[in-house]
């Protein structure tokens, strides 16, 4: 983990000073001197080589100091530890969403195969694949929020401030965000629940007797879901690269959005301390997805 | 491309939604309603609070209804007391304001002249690497307390243009024991540091900024009731226009200051909302590099300015919410000459004889109404046999191109306008000015710039930069396109909303039924 998450500080430190953009300008704006300008960039130490920059930030980085926004000069660490919060939150009621969906409807169309209730499943599994988020998202605000006037149409309220309205707000950029990740989940789950209810196992408990709820649910469905949590644990780590569109359309305050805002300000430090923060969720997630792959399957044992 | 149509599909179904009604453009007359949250969605997130190291538009809205400047501006720009009741120059290097004397800031501190040098001294002497208002106050050699109700503002050299920045961040006043005690925070929270309308509450960076009504405030209302109505303010950033225009349907928030230029006709026909209007005090149009070929040739400049079909950009790019632009002088502004109109009708023919075949890149901004713009400058000047080449970049690639290298042909850009027409042209066209990305150096433009700087007789200043403009504009250093309309778009609870050209809220005297 050490050497990957080193070769992602490099990758990332090296991708975002070599895009063209000067943060002092940007955060100038209208106020921009050249002297005003040049004391930004002294002050933020972009006047000093690459190389020494890079090493100034690992160091710093070792310390636990991701440095402080050019924007605003909050820490780094405060920065995102502020919107973690809500993109944890909008993370996992996406995730909660896509399983709820993809689980049960995967199961249903590998049961029902080739009839009704697959057919409309795979309808739905594709145009969830090719609907890309923000569009979705768009097309959920026209309808519930604009014609139904059902949800809000954007912003979020804190869980402790109110929990009706936190919940209200969280439903649409959840739909939005977990459709895709229900899409290719359900499709996993059906193949694999097809491969497993053609084996020999599944023949033998049905031949003894067990119900067919029995069968599914606890012969079958367990083992096929070891392909499922592999790309399930993919999604997680790829929840904060969705939320970067759904943040935005949906006015979440939450890392996604603090990365949109960041790279357009060429807030440096902050999309580091963000690109870092991914990275190590990725890792967190097929740290997770192994955990869960012994649980499935006790054959699976790390030493 | 593909999102861009979509958001486009999803923007008319949008408006469309809310179509039919007639429309009110003036507030109806009624007893102003103590009370109320008014929610106003900005197009950005600010940075600071702090007006010193300020350079958003954004935050200059918050700042109006949180703190108090030393001067006040009217619809029609004129100058109105603030916290100075009266401003008289003895001598061109003297100032000599008279303050109010019944003003406390909100954690008690009492405004005073001590507190206006306290601030003045602060924005000059600033360390901070930030600091935006020193260039603002460049013409002040000290601040004099001569008693608690009079300060005299000692000047380098004669500046008419101070008074303008009186009115803005340079002349907000902030609470010393508040700027003390707070230190680094008060960019952050700046709790009771203002005298203003409205108070700090908090700031969730990202989601929302809340204001509360200052109780003690020393304004009334012309019946002698105490302002602000309102009980609190909440500010929430906003990116994108449609999601604003949604909120805004559905009352999530109140008010914005712009919805897309294609959505306008809908808001301004939809019976739920109010739209208002007003030329505002920028401009539009693109830059020529004078420094560099092909524009180092005023020729092929003036053929350009000769090939362009202002009203057609208008119409199709800006919807007609706006003003044909002649230079960077402002409809709204006293310098204004409505009779003066460089370049008035295109004349591809009068430009093919001035200069003809030559190509140049175009760079611009990479959101859709830029490109629409830069397709339609393509094909105008394609008609005067001029070859343009659209790049459309990244804004923040655009900014480091033109204005810290200096680096491009001709570029699109705009800006958002100033009180005094100081500030739509020293920094842009004098020799060496921070906007002055071409680096264009004509000495007689500098003199005109300069003596307008330094007389404080508006007839003689008019004239200067009248001169000034035909001068800028003829040369086509900058052709300049449109004045774009600020508005004013909000639900049809808002009542008493007076839209000054600066485009900026000022909400003590705004009410909701």
């Amino acid at each position: 983990m050490v050497p990957t998450a080193f070769l992602v500080t490099v990758a990332v430190f090296l991708l975002i000073h070599l895009t063209p953009g000067d943060p002092a300008a940007v955060i100038l704006a209208e106020s921009y001197t050249p002297q005003a300008a040049a004391a930004i960039r002294q002050d933020l130490g972009l006047d000093k080589p690459l190389p020494e920059q890079y090493l100034f930030y690992i160091v710093r980085m070792f310390h636990g100091d991701l440095g402080r926004s050019v924007r605003n000069k909050l820490p780094v660490t405060q920065a995102i530890g502020e919107r973690v919060n809500a993109t944890l939150e909008l993370g996992f009621a996406a995730l909660l969403w896509s399983l709820l969906v993809a689980i049960p409807l995967g199961t249903l169309a590998a049961l029902r195969r080739g009839r009704a209730p697959d057919i409309i499943a795979s309808g739905l599994t594709v145009a969830g694949i090719s609907v890309p988020n923000f569009v979705l998202g768009i097309l959920l605000i026209l309808v519930l929020g604009l014609l139904l006037r059902a949800l809000p149409v954007g912003g979020y309220i804190a869980l402790g401030d109110s929990v009706p309205d936190n919940l209200s707000h969280v439903i649409m950029p959840a739909v939005a965000l977990g459709t895709f990740g229900a899409a290719s989940t359900m499709r996993f789950t059906r193949s694999s629940m097809i491969e497993v209810l053609n084996q020999d196992y599944i023949r033998t408990a049905r031949a003894k007797g067990a119900g067919a709820w029995r069968v599914v649910n606890r012969h079958a469905l367990k083992n096929a879901l070891i392909p499922v949590v592999t790309i399930v644990g993919l999604q997680v780590g790829a929840i904060l690269e969705g939320a970067l569109v759904t943040e935005t359309v949906f006015s979440w305050p939450g890392v996604g959005k603090l990365a949109v805002e960041s790279i357009f300000s060429r807030d440096f430090p902050v999309v580091q301390g963000i690109v870092l923060l991914s990275a190590l969720s990725y890792m967190f997630a097929n740290l997770l997805v192994d955990l869960v792959y012994a649980w499935l399957d006790p054959r699976i044992s790390y030493s | 491309m593909r999102r861009a149509g979509i958001l486009l599909l999803f923007a008319f179904i949008l408006s469309a939604c809310g179509a039919g009604g007639g429309g009110a453009s003036t507030t109806p007359a009624g007893t102003p309603k103590t009370g109320g949250i008014l929610k106003i969605a900005q197009e950005t997130e600010i940075n600071t609070l702090d007006p010193n190291t300020s350079g958003l538009l954004v935050e200059r809205e918050i700042y109006y209804n949180l703190y108090d400047s030393l001067l006040g501006i009217d619809a029609k720009l004129n100058f109105v007391p603030e916290l100075a009741t009266t401003w008289k120059y003895t001598d061109d290097k003297t100032l000599v304001l008279t303050l109010r004397k019944d003003v406390k800031f909100q954690d008690g501190t009492a405004f005073n002249a001590e507190a206006v040098k306290f601030n003045l001294d602060r924005y000059m002497t600033s360390t901070d690497p930030g600091a935006a208002r020193k260039s603002d106050l460049a013409s002040v050699q000290s601040v004099e307390v001569q008693d608690p109700s009079t300060v005299v503002v000692h000047l380098k050299r004669a500046d008419a243009t101070l008074l303008a920045a009186f009115v803005d961040r340079a002349g907000m006043m902030l609470s010393p024991t508040a700027v003390q005690q707070l230190g680094a925070k008060l960019a952050q929270t700046p709790v009771a540091a203002g005298s203003g309308p409205f108070e700090f509450v908090e700031w969730k960076r990202d989601d929302h900024l809340t204001l509360k009504r200052n109780p003690d405030y020393w304004r009334k209302d012309k019946a002698g009731r105490q302002l602000p109505y309102l009980d609190q303010l909440i500010y929430r950033p906003m990116t994108d226009q449609n999601a604003i225009l949604a909120s805004l349907k559905t009352g999530d928030v109140d008010m914005a200051r712009s919805v897309a230029g294609k959505d306008v006709d809908a808001v301004r026909s939809d019976s739920t909302l109010l739209y208002k209007d007003t030329p505002g005090l920028g401009y539009q149009g693109f830059e020529l590099n004078s420094s560099a070929p092909p524009f180092n040739d005023p020729a092929k400049a003036k053929a350009v300015a000769l090939a362009i079909d202002r009203a057609q950009i208008l119409k199709n790019v800006v919807f007609n919410n706006g003003v044909l632009s002649y230079g960077p002088i402002p409809p709204a502004s006293w310098a204004s000459d409505p009779s003066e109109k460089i370049y008035d009708k295109p004349d591809p023919e009068k430009a093919k004889a001035t200069a003809t075949g030559f190509s140049f890149t175009l760079k611009t901004g990479n959101i859709q109404d830029n490109i629409q713009e830069g397709q339609l400058i393509q094909s105008q000047l394609a008609k005067a046999g001029i070859t343009v080449t659209l790049q459309p970049e990244e804004f923040a690639k655009l900014t480091l191109e033109t204005r810290v290298q200096h680096q491009f042909e001709a570029a699109l850009t705009g800006w958002s306008g100033r009180i005094d027409p100081d500030g739509n042209m020293y920094a842009f066209w004098h020799t060496g000015g921070s906007f002055n990305d071409g680096r264009y150096s004509n000495p007689q433009v500098d003199q005109l710039l300069e003596q307008a700087r330094t007389t404080t007789d508006q007839a003689k200043r008019k004239q200067f930069y009248q001169e000034a403009q035909r001068i800028i504009a003829g040369s086509a250093v900058y052709v300049f396109t449109h004045h774009p309309n600020v508005a004013q778009i909000s639900t049809k609870h808002v009542q008493n909303f007076t839209l000054i050209p600066d485009g900026i809220n000022r909400l003590a005297e705004v009410w909701k039924s």
